[in-house]
């Protein structure tokens, strides 16, 4: 391989950047898909085997449909007053603020789910034994998925918001990493929507 | 350090005035972990710590409490803060973070330069082959005669188990660690990776695997082998916790350095480096990881389930509550067959790049070469529950796994096609790089054949849990990929250490290791074909002879790779320098000097022809 040895002045734009940064967010967000993947597929697994008919065992308490969703709608509210905010420009910061809050309302949502969930199966002095059911073991672990996205885009919207505030921010690259964030908050909507959709199968 | 190494530390270092950054090193990180570790540790601990889900949940906290700790201590968290409070890191800063004229001292610090990373991981896996070596000969040496009784029984299993799961590590990370980060940026025109800091990030948060996957040892070992089967493992004792935060934390590490390669590669190649003038290492590479990014997030969540059992009492491998021992299986297996080519193909990659610099001849049909990598990456999705032919699960669907198994054979022939084309008639130069291009072609053949057996239903009826699929698979993973990764680290050593390996001890270590890996693993395959089961401490008398053999190979293997380690290190202190481009080779990172500048090229190069231009290519 030969190589030209003319000098060429070598700094790499914002939309190189951008375009570097992008390919790096969705490429993570690959990997956790094939993690939701997995949740959702041992859902429907555990569900459509129920060995042992224990899925939901007898007396077992479930969920309704409508609990899964209730925790998502911040996520697809986030993500749409998010892309909001990148087009709007001028309005950028008051809409980082919004979405901060919807996304900070979410994570309490889902804080209050997993610490009322019904299905500990107690012993004397409330000592906690375990869980009821394969059911109730899946809702777990996708609250708890819920439960990092929430945390991972809260730190996003803060840190969107304070740079917003901030005026010493180089603004070009930060339209990039605005643009750049779209892709993780499309993201936890869409993964927040297939856990409902999986949840809703009861 | 090197005289090299002086050259380079001469460079004023540059000092950000109060910043943070100047004062974190891995000592500061093992302290904030240690912490961070034992606050977590004292804090949860409670009378109750008997019960074996209490255990759990304090052990998988103070294990995972110490890698957030290191990290913190040893500054990857100022980076994403300082982003987020808006204050982002100055030049200076980046500048000093890349390590720029710190010398040695930037081997212990959380340094962004990828040949740092790639240094770091080179001797991270020297030390993983090591130790995952070690226990290999203690395995061996308790297998020399029927009853040795060397280590007891339980000893030997956890054995067995941390030998698996080490070497996998290592030899997941054996070829795109070292050279994928050192080199792979310089061959394809780049000043750095794509994301600096993620790069440090990948390499030490494994680093903090390393002593979790240690203190299995120190809780009672492992059980179960690296497979970690559910129920087992949900009801082994305590080591088991190790092994689960080890993955997760491996899984975090891998999915960060597969997005940060395929980035690079993706986004930052060199002016007039099209796709079909990519080094083919490189596209191996990148192969591998992306093929790995989706692959090892299934692993990581087999092991939170597993750990959510053990810990919280889910039920998800309980078939009494509703779980099952296939699911664990299914999450493990869509993994683990990928993980296979994961490490296969990068070392099959580096003894293509090998090849046409010591032929001197194009390699023979590149477009075949990555068909025959994308063919092998997109099948290995296909063939997981091969591995459950005999459990029970869905036996109408072992015919069509076998088929999808047994065309990976497909792609794969083609690999060794492009091999033997590239060296038909040509005229090697046989150094010492080029003797693992030849060593491959026999241990995969010998590999390749005996899985199609283990691929075949019947067959693996009577083969499964044999030692026979102990030869098959280190015939695959030791003899073709890591044989691959030794020769570049023959071929790439002048370039990383400005050094040249020292060849004659290269040579006695190559033939010692390979000579020695036959008598193993031939004798193996007989041993394995007459019924002698594999992760089993003792054996019949009529194995008696085989083992002998088997473990008197394994002490040449041993001897040939101690033999190594000490050229590896003499060569690196005082081996004769290195001439820029020892092998004239035509691709980039021999166009720069060694110690390599920070950014690697003085001037961005302008590739302008493919880069296995050494004559007419006869396809």
């Amino acid at each position: 391989m030969s190589a030209d040895t003319k000098f060429h002045v070598h700094h790499d734009s914002p939309e190189k950047i951008g375009r570097r940064e992008r390919l790096g967010v969705r490429l993570l967000i690959v990997a956790d898909g094939a993690f939701v993947f997995g949740m959702i597929f041992s859902y429907f697994y555990l569900r459509n085997l129920n060995v042992n008919n224990g899925w939901i065992p007898e007396g077992g308490h479930t969920f309704s449909a409508s609990s899964g969703w209730v925790v998502v709608i911040p996520f697809i509210f986030a993500a749409l007053m998010h892309r909001l905010a990148v087009r709007s420009g001028a309005s950028f910061k008051n809409l980082s603020l919004l979405t901060l809050i919807v996304l900070v309302v979410g994570i309490v949502l889902q804080w209050k789910q997993i610490s009322t969930m019904p299905f500990q199966v107690e012993g004397e002095e409330g000592m906690v034994f375990g869980y009821e059911g394969s059911y109730s073991s899946s809702w777990v672990l996708i609250a708890g998925a819920n439960m990092f996205h929430y945390i991972i885009t809260i730190f996003l919207a803060l840190g969107l918001f304070i740079r917003a505030r901030r005026a010493e921010v180089d603004p070009v690259l930060e339209k990039w990493r605005m643009a750049t964030a779209t892709s993780w908050f499309t993201w936890v909507a869409i993964s927040g929507i297939a856990c409902a959709i999986t949840t809703s199968f009861i | 350090m090197t005289t090299l190494d002086q050259h380079a530390s001469v460079r004023p270092i540059p000092n950000p005035a109060k910043s943070l950054i100047t004062k974190l090193n891995m000592g500061t990180g093992i302290i904030v972990g240690v912490i961070f570790a034992a606050a977590t540790y004292f804090g949860l601990k409670d009378e109750d710590m008997l019960s074996m889900q209490q255990n759990s949940k304090v052990l998988l906290a103070t294990m995972f409490m110490w890698s957030i700790g290191f990290m913190v201590g040893i500054g990857a968290f100022i980076g994403p803060v300082r982003w987020l409070i808006g204050k982002d890191l100055t030049d200076e800063e980046q500048l000093y973070l890349a390590g720029d004229g710190q010398g040695i001292k930037r081997y212990f610090k959380y340094c962004t330069d990828h040949k740092v990373v790639g240094i770091q991981y080179l001797v991270g896996v020297m030390t993983l082959l090591g130790v995952g070596g070690t226990m290999a000969m203690m395995i061996r040496t308790n297998l020399i005669q029927p009853g040795s009784q060397f280590v007891n029984p339980a000893v030997y299993n956890s054995l067995v188990g941390l030998h698996g799961i080490t070497m996998i590590i290592a030899m997941i990370i054996v070829a795109t660690g070292p050279f994928g980060n050192y080199i792979m940026p310089i061959m394809i025109g780049a000043a750095d990776m794509a994301f600096p800091r993620l790069n440090a990030l990948s390499w030490w948060v494994l680093f903090t695997a390393i002593p979790v996957l240690c203190s299995a040892w120190f809780l009672g070992g492992i059980p179960t082998g690296w497979t970690a089967y559910a129920p087992l493992s949900v009801q082994a004792g305590p080591g088991m916790n190790a092994f689960i935060a080890t993955i997760i934390i491996f899984a975090v590490s891998t999915a960060v350095a597969g997005a940060n390669i395929t980035a690079t590669v993706v986004a930052m190649r060199a002016k007039g480096m099209k796709w079909n003038r990519v080094p083919i290492f490189v596209i191996g590479a990148t192969i591998s990881v992306a093929l790995a990014i989706p692959a090892f997030p299934t692993f990581m969540l087999s092991m939170i389930m597993t750990g959510l059992d053990r810990s919280f009492a889910t039920t998800f491998f309980d078939a009494n509550l509703g779980g099952s021992g296939w699911l664990y299986a299914h999450l493990f297996w869509i993994m683990g067959h990928p993980e296979v080519y994961v490490i296969l193909i990068p070392g099959v990659a580096v003894l293509m790049e090998i090849a046409p610099v010591f032929v001197r001849k194009p390699l023979f049909s590149y477009n075949a070469a990555i068909a025959g990598f994308a063919g092998i990456a997109g099948l290995s999705i296909l063939v997981w529950a091969h591995h459950m032919y005999i459990s029970g699960w869905m036996p109408m669907l072992n015919g069509p796994f076998m088929v999808t198994t047994e065309m990976i054979s497909v792609p794969t022939g083609l690999i060794f096609l492009v091999i033997l084309g590239t060296l038909w008639r040509g005229r090697p130069w046989m150094k010492l790089p080029m003797l693992g291009v030849y060593a491959f072609l026999w241990n995969m053949l010998i590999g390749g054949i005996t899985g199609l057996y283990l691929s075949d239903v019947p067959a693996d009826n009577y083969l499964h849990g044999s030692m026979y699929v102990t030869a098959h698979f280190h015939y695959t993973l030791m003899g073709a990929a890591l044989t691959g990764a030794l020769a570049g680290l023959a071929y790439w050593f002048p370039k990383m250490t400005g050094r040249m390996l020292n060849e004659r001890a290269g040579y006695i270590s190559f033939w010692l290791t390979q000579i020695g890996f036959q008598i193993l693993f031939l004798g193996m395959f007989i041993a394995g074909a007459e019924g002698q089961p594999r992760r089993v401490a003792d054996y019949s008398v009529n194995f008696a002879t085989s083992d002998l053999i088997s473990t008197i190979g394994a002490y040449t293997i041993g001897l040939g790779m101690i033999i190594l380690l000490w050229a590896v290190i003499h060569s690196w202190r005082h081996g004769k320098i290195a001439p820029m481009n020892p092998w004239g080779a035509k691709t980039l990172e021999w166009t720069v000097p060694y110690p390599v500048p920070l950014v690697n090229f003085d001037t961005p190069p302008v590739v302008t022809s493919d880069p296995y231009g050494y004559g007419k290519a006869s396809n």
